[in-house]
């Protein structure tokens, strides 16, 4: 354990604000699934605590949503912590089977779902407006890529129009790795080296892991916008109609409290249509529960946590919005009943 | 073989999903927000009153210990299982068993968190007032066992005044009913009174029939800034004697205010050498009221007097104190707050005094120690911040400590005013209590005479 890290667990008071917040902890209820639990764990292996089993479920439940550090009274921060920490047990041979699995997919197939499909399909007859150079490049990600090739597909043929190309080879862009333990170099410098082929100044991504990836752990220093915040500015070109449905919206964590995207999406579905908050909401959002390798390695606490959040969408509204196709994903999971789609599903639908 | 017989059987009373002996959960039930550490054998999470009674007797018959826990927010090591044995985590018996409105009454399960508690009876215009800074996460058993309260605890008194009636499990696994839900009653010995602030010593609380309070129409909540803390307290003793009784009055030095301030950049408190922050709760009338009669009594003392502009700055103002405790360790990223000798209580006359022997011990020792708390009925809450890494700053830290305990109970005060005895005060019981402590121990010998009640705890 780094001496950083080790400041950083001692930052804990063990005052157990995180209790109230902790999403993964309102499920299970164990101490030591809350953020004041791990810290204590963390601290644990520092000291020589065994790393068995109930020890990777505690430091692996954590979806990164990092509530917990926004609401930290003394100034902690867990997420770091968690992450830090996988990495080093990783580094000494230490991981689950979903991390060991996540890890050879991702490295040796480019995508941590495992797909052996030609990635960029998606693309379909909008390959040929693929561009060999180009300011901006449209990172799509493998689960938009994988499971939402047609929503992916509409989401480059707007983006087209403003001159925004796409990789040819892209590959995962590591975030499934680095939130779990792996070390993602070698997807990271396959990626770079594409976008230095282009010459893009900016990559515009539709996913909030994507997004944090490439904007806080890529080494180079690459202007990262998400996709709601590129056509937030490009609003008054799309002609968009006005839609009698009233829509409320989820913060995926890595794009709103991890980089302060908030208002990019609210601004798009306000110029659409009505929307209505969830219970919790911008910086205190609760998790959709899909994130930091909880989707993989535990699928049923993932489905836990996606009903809470559900339980927040307000009555009556036609559909759940979100801006990240893993939250989409989990969300969907939680309630067949609840209608989730993507911001840009809802702009396909303003622009017919 | 014994480990695992008795696994065997809190297996049979809870069923396999209710015990824990994983290394992970062992080592998180270690300790709670103090320095106190012990490791439980097993961690049991306990649905029933039936069940609590089943595992106590078990503990009984087989004499290892039963440590209760609520939300292990405490700061004294009272959820500590100092002698190892089993934890109890009541957190999951958190049912409300009845909404007796009419009869400002609720009767709930132990484990149920302070605030979610009073966000049920909002809409009907109730509360429960005890507000410990941790009101966001702790139970309401664990209130009731550390007696706590919190910053209203000048106008609304501690939790002890709103528990009407408890359902105890006793050492041997008796189910007893205290109280009743009538307001007043003088049947026997106070018995309710003798659980509240036992801290799992004497039985298990599994069921509590609470009071409830109407909700204030208005608050109003003012700032007055001081020189210096001592200022503040005479102030404090100003204001309480002119008649108003403010629904809080907390007193934060320098560092705090700096502290508070690091916290959330939309809060700028004023820099001064101590605030008062008042809180007038009531009608429209009586809040203006109580308002101007704290200025009158302040003015004469305080640099600047200013009142919360409207509901946001009034809780936003509120809500960063709340949590200022361990706020605190913000200030510097070496230091940590600990909370060792934070939690004493004085005679309201003997604030000022206290207030200086506080900054006195605190140039003795060289360590910087922040005073802040429920100045209106006399509590401070000395937070010092250390090195943890360091084991000279530690040395300090509890001999500053030993010394701030010491002086409060010369000058006719209490090591712990809310925060409850655990095991980080029980040293000072006997010097606090003389022969009271006897008669403590014989209480506890006679409820539980084979001693697996919380042991290690209290002086008993």
């Amino acid at each position: 354990m780094n001496d950083l890290d080790m400041r950083s667990i001692l930052k804990c008071v063990r005052c157990g604000t995180c209790r109230s917040v902790c999403p993964v902890f309102d499920v299970i209820g164990w101490e030591s699934s809350s953020s004041r639990g791990r810290m204590l764990v963390a601290h644990g292996i520092s000291q020589g605590l065994e790393v068995d089993e109930s020890v990777f479920n505690s430091i692996n439940t954590c979806t990164t949503c990092g509530l917990c550090e926004q609401m930290c009274p003394s100034g902690a921060s867990p997420v770091e912590v968690i992450e830090n920490l996988r990495h080093q047990l990783v580094l000494k041979g230490k991981m689950t089977a979903a991390q060991k699995l996540l890890r050879s997919e991702a490295l040796e197939k480019g995508n941590p779902l495992g797909e052996i499909r030609e990635r960029m399909a998606w693309l379909g007859d909008s390959e040929k407006d693929v561009r060999d150079k180009a300011d901006y490049v449209f990172f799509a990600g493998c689960l938009a890529s994988y499971r939402y090739p047609e929503l992916t597909k509409r989401t480059f043929d707007i983006l087209k129009n403003f001159g925004v190309t796409v990789m040819q080879e892209e590959v995962c862009c590591g975030s499934p790795l680095l939130r779990t333990g792996s070390d993602p170099s070698e997807l990271v410098s396959k990626n770079l080296e594409q976008i230095k082929k282009i010459g893009a100044h900016t990559i515009i991504t539709g996913c909030a892991g994507c997004f944090t990836t490439l904007k806080n752990d890529y080494p180079e220093d690459m202007n990262v916008i998400h996709v709601t915040e590129f056509l937030a500015e490009h609003l008054d070109e799309m002609e968009l109609k006005k839609l009698d449905l009233k829509v409320t919206y989820h913060d995926p964590c890595h794009l709103g409290r991890c980089n302060g995207v908030f208002d990019a999406p609210r601004q798009i579905i306000e110029s659409i249509c009505t929307l209505e908050e969830m219970a919790s909401n911008r910086e205190l959002s609760r998790c959709c529960g899909a994130g930091g390798g909880v989707l993989k390695g535990y699928p049923e606490l993932a489905t836990e946590l996606s009903k809470k959040r559900l339980e927040e969408v307000p009555d009556n509204v036609d559909y759940l919005v979100s801006a990240c196709p893993l939250c989409c994903t989990n969300l969907k999971r939680g309630n067949p009943k609840i209608e989730v789609i993507d911001v840009i599903d809802l702009l396909e639908m303003a622009m017919k | 073989m014994k480990k695992s017989y008795l696994l065997k059987k809190l297996q049979e009373i809870v069923g396999n999903e209710r015990v824990s002996v994983s290394s992970a959960e062992l080592y998180c039930y270690s300790c709670d927000a103090s320095q106190i550490r012990g490791m439980p054998d097993f961690v049991v999470m306990p649905a029933s009153t039936d069940q609590v009674s089943k595992i106590v007797r078990l503990a009984n018959e087989n004499e290892i210990a039963v440590t209760a826990r609520g939300a292990g927010t405490g700061l004294a090591g009272g959820a500590v299982p100092v002698e190892n044995g089993i934890v109890l985590d009541m957190s999951s018996m958190n049912r409300i068993l009845d909404m007796d409105l009419d009869n400002l009454q609720v009767t709930i399960e132990p484990g149920i968190v302070q605030e979610k508690l009073n966000e049920i009876l909002e809409p009907h215009g109730l509360f429960f007032p005890p507000d410990p800074g941790s009101s966001a996460m702790c139970t309401l058993g664990g209130l009731i066992a550390n007696n706590g309260s919190g910053m209203r605890s000048v106008k609304y008194g501690t939790t002890r005044n709103y528990v009407l009636g408890l359902e105890v499990v006793l050492a041997d696994g008796t189910v007893i009913n205290t109280g009743s839900k009538v307001s007043k009653s003088v049947a026997g010995y106070s018995l309710t009174d003798l659980f509240v602030g036992s801290e799992g010593t004497l039985g298990i609380i599994t069921k509590a029939t609470l009071r409830l309070r109407a909700l204030p129409k208005e608050r109003s909540v003012l700032l007055a800034s001081f020189d210096d803390p001592e200022h503040a307290g005479k102030a404090v003793v100003k204001v309480l004697s002119s008649g108003i009784v403010p629904s809080a009055c907390e007193i934060l030095d320098r560092n705090i205010i700096d502290a508070i301030n690091t916290y959330d950049p939309n809060i700028s408190l004023p820099q001064a050498g101590a605030i008062l922050m008042f809180e007038v709760d009531g009608t429209e009338n009586s809040v203006l009221e109580g308002i101007e009669m704290i200025k009158d009594s302040c003015s004469d003392l305080a640099t600047s007097i200013k009142a919360a502009t409207d509901k946001e700055e009034r809780d936003e103002i509120w809500a960063a104190r709340r949590l200022v405790g361990a706020a605190v360790s913000r200030l510097d990223p070496l230091r940590t707050r600990v909370y060792v000798g934070e939690d004493i209580g004085v005679p309201i006359k003997e604030l000022p005094g206290m207030l200086h022997k506080v900054r006195e011990i605190s140039e003795e020792f060289d360590l910087p120690i922040m005073t802040y708390g429920h100045i209106g009925d006399g509590n401070l809450h000395t937070g010092m911040c250390i090195d943890v890494l360091s084991d000279n700053e530690w040395d300090k830290l509890n001999r500053a400590a030993d010394k701030i305990h010491r002086t409060a109970i010369d000058i006719g005060g209490t090591v712990t005013a809310e925060h409850g005895v655990g095991s980080a005060r029980s040293d000072y019981l006997e010097l606090e209590l003389g022969k009271g402590l006897d008669v403590m121990i014989l209480i506890k010998k006679a409820l539980d005479p084979k001693g697996i009640l919380n042991p290690g705890k209290m002086g008993v």
